[in-house]
């Protein structure tokens, strides 16, 4: 197990930055998700840790040993790919051994470890097997019995569950969450799939262009968003630009496009004609009942019925808001209806 | 019903002219040579059933002629291969020059097997340009005999030029298909350069390599171009002795057991290729 520091950390390709100074510390047995559509560095980020990439500025440090030139076959770290990136000329057994051979492990300490991997993976009869003759669940088991059998001090994955099915996506990010607990090793996981990443991760880092925009853990980065990138990545949220038209303590009183709205700021410093960002969720959005805050009044453009609740398009003054309800009521196209948001639920962003 | 014979006879019309053309050509001139070689069918208008002409497989210069066939089958195939795969690999990863070495080292693919042999035979006849410079350098004090040489190093080195490109096309679409993320994790496995080329590069890069060396094999063996023009006095290449046996001492049948041994050593290294691809996959569980 290590402790992973990326400090200033550039990579660029073709004078581009993919990775523009990020800092990052990930502790021992912490599970770390980089989050981020395509192309904003999370995949360049975990290829320079495991030593693909030599970084063009900055440092990676696995506990205080820099890392920055050490090969990836030096360096105690193994990945899973998003291919999964099986032998195809080798079995399972030889698949999963191949990193004990490479290290030179005596061979009944590479059986007895082996033989473990097979045990925790449910992969027990498929030995002989070849990748090609395994399910893409088998599959991807095998990748990750493959990577935990040499213990590593980092555990890196990449986009591991993009290629099965929505299913046994679920099933297998719940067997990688419990084994990597289990195991205790620091891991360091990729995707693009926000769902993958609140449920399986410590923390999130939310990656765009390059650039960190948010770290925390998966409670904050849903609940407490910091940038208008962080709330419309993670989750749905309506975004929208207003004016301060009055403060009274902790609560702001904004103009906002689709009306005036009071929420509260705490922890902000913004005054009486300041222009703010802020978001709310589409579930903060509830249907009005007396004496409730920040009243809306709005006519449905579309109800899409999702089984387990509704999600609705709302017209508000002109302005389309989301806004998510139970299955208990049947929303028509063209309903008039009225919403009350939390003072509570309004995030400002930076 | 009806449709479906009707498209099962437009499927047997299409395929006809393809495999038509190798059953009358092919199948049959294979049939008449095995047939000649065991009397039928003479070229002489004879025909009865004779062991006569397989008694020329235990002569000495048949012998000589075959076993220098295989030596030159084997080494073309092997050195050829040596020279190949690094270029194959070079080629894989990439890097400056790559397309101009690309380019370069196709040429000798549009060359005729003659000329390339008579292109080589400048450069390693007794006074051709190697001979030259290393004289001039000093590094020897008369010139080698590279040409023409008994062992037949001089076939082996033109027909390594004449086919690296042959079968780097080969080897170079074999290491191709190999996944870069299949290297990598080998890489974060903990495999150095070498554990990389002979755990990963070498066995997945196994089916090309295998075809290339039977191709080279095939088209080494049979030759008769580049043996005639650089190959030693004596033992001629076995085809050449067939070429002889036929034409100069007017002995056709026994030219076709010659045929035979050619057809018959290429069935089996095709055999043991399959059984060695057999090997290198595995056992289907």
């Amino acid at each position: 197990m290590s402790r992973l520091v990326l400090r200033n950390l550039t990579k660029k390709f073709d004078g581009m930055a993919a990775v523009d100074h990020i800092n990052l510390e990930v502790e021992e047995g912490e599970f770390v998700t980089l989050l981020g559509p395509s192309g904003c560095g999370k995949t360049t980020t975990l290829r320079t840790i495991a030593g693909f990439y030599i970084p063009d500025e900055g440092e990676v440090y696995f506990n205080d040993r820099l890392m920055n030139t050490v090969p990836p076959n030096k360096r105690n770290t193994a990945m899973c790919f998003q291919s999964y990136a099986l032998f195809p000329h080798m079995n399972v057994w030889d698949n999963i051994a191949f990193g004990l051979k490479m290290r030179k492990v005596p061979e009944a300490e590479q059986k007895k470890r082996v033989q473990r991997a097979l045990e925790m993976l449910s992969l027990t009869g498929f030995e002989k097997r070849k990748p090609g003759q395994l399910s893409g669940g088998q599959q991807q088991r095998v990748a990750l019995a493959r990577a935990i059998v040499t213990e590593p001090d980092i555990l890196l994955f990449d986009e591991p569950l993009s290629n099965l099915d929505a299913k046994l996506r679920v099933q297998v990010r719940v067997e990688i969450r419990e084994m990597q607990k289990r195991l205790g090793i620091t891991s360091i996981y990729v995707t693009h799939d926000q769902d993958e990443a609140l449920a399986i991760s410590d923390r999130i880092v939310v990656m765009n262009q390059g650039h960190i925009e948010q770290v925390g853990d998966p409670h904050t980065i849903y609940l407490y968003p910091k940038t208008a990138f962080v709330a419309g990545f993670i989750g749905l949220a309506n975004i929208f630009t207003g004016r301060v038209v009055g403060r009274s303590g902790d609560i702001l009183e904004i103009e906002a496009p689709f009306g005036r709205v009071r929420m509260a700021a705490s922890n902000s410093t913004v005054r009486a004609g300041d222009t703010v960002r802020f978001s709310f969720r589409p579930e903060d959005m509830i249907l009005y009942r007396e004496g409730m805050p920040n009243r809306l009044q709005g006519t449905i453009l579309y109800a899409i019925f999702m089984g387990d609740s509704t999600d609705l398009f709302v017209d508000v003054k002109g302005q389309r808001l989301r806004a998510r309800a139970g299955n208990a009521v049947k929303f028509n196209d063209g309903d008039s209806v009225e919403f009350s948001i939390e003072e509570t639920a309004f995030r400002l962003l930076e | 019903m009806q449709a479906k014979k009707e498209s099962t006879a437009i499927y047997y019309l299409m395929i006809l002219p393809g495999v038509g053309f190798i059953i009358l050509f092919l199948g049959s001139s294979i049939f008449l040579t095995i047939a000649q070689s065991f009397g039928w069918f003479s070229v002489t208008g004879r025909s009865q059933f004779t062991l006569v002409n397989w008694k020329t497989l235990w002569e000495r210069e048949t012998l000589d002629s075959l076993v220098f066939s295989l030596k030159m089958g084997i080494l073309s195939s092997i050195g050829t291969l040596i020279f190949a795969f690094p270029v194959a690999l070079f080629l894989r990863k990439g890097g400056a020059g790559k397309r101009f070495l690309s380019s370069l080292i196709k040429i000798p693919l549009f060359i005729p097997a003659l000329v390339a042999a008579f292109l080589i035979l400048n450069l390693i006849s007794y006074h051709g340009v190697v001979n030259e410079v290393l004289l001039a350098l000093h590094i020897i004090k008369e010139p080698l005999r590279m040409l023409n040489d008994p062992f037949g190093w001089g076939v082996v080195a033109i027909q390594i030029w004449k086919n690296l490109p042959f079968v780097l096309l080969i080897v170079s679409a074999s290491l191709a298909s190999i996944r870069d993320d299949i290297i990598d994790a080998a890489r974060n496995l903990g495999a150095g350069a070498f554990s990389i080329l002979f755990r990963i590069y070498i066995p997945l890069a196994m089916p090309g390599i295998l075809v290339s060396m039977i191709l080279m094999f095939i088209k080494a063996f049979g030759d008769f171009p580049i043996t005639s023009v650089a190959g030693p006095n004596y033992p001629p290449s076995i085809a050449l002795r067939m070429r002889n046996t036929a034409t100069l001492f007017q002995e056709w049948d026994k030219a076709a057991v010659m045929g035979v041994i050619i057809i018959g050593t290429t069935l089996v290294m095709t055999w043991l290729y399959s059984r060695l691809a057999q090997l290198v996959e595995g056992e289907k569980p």
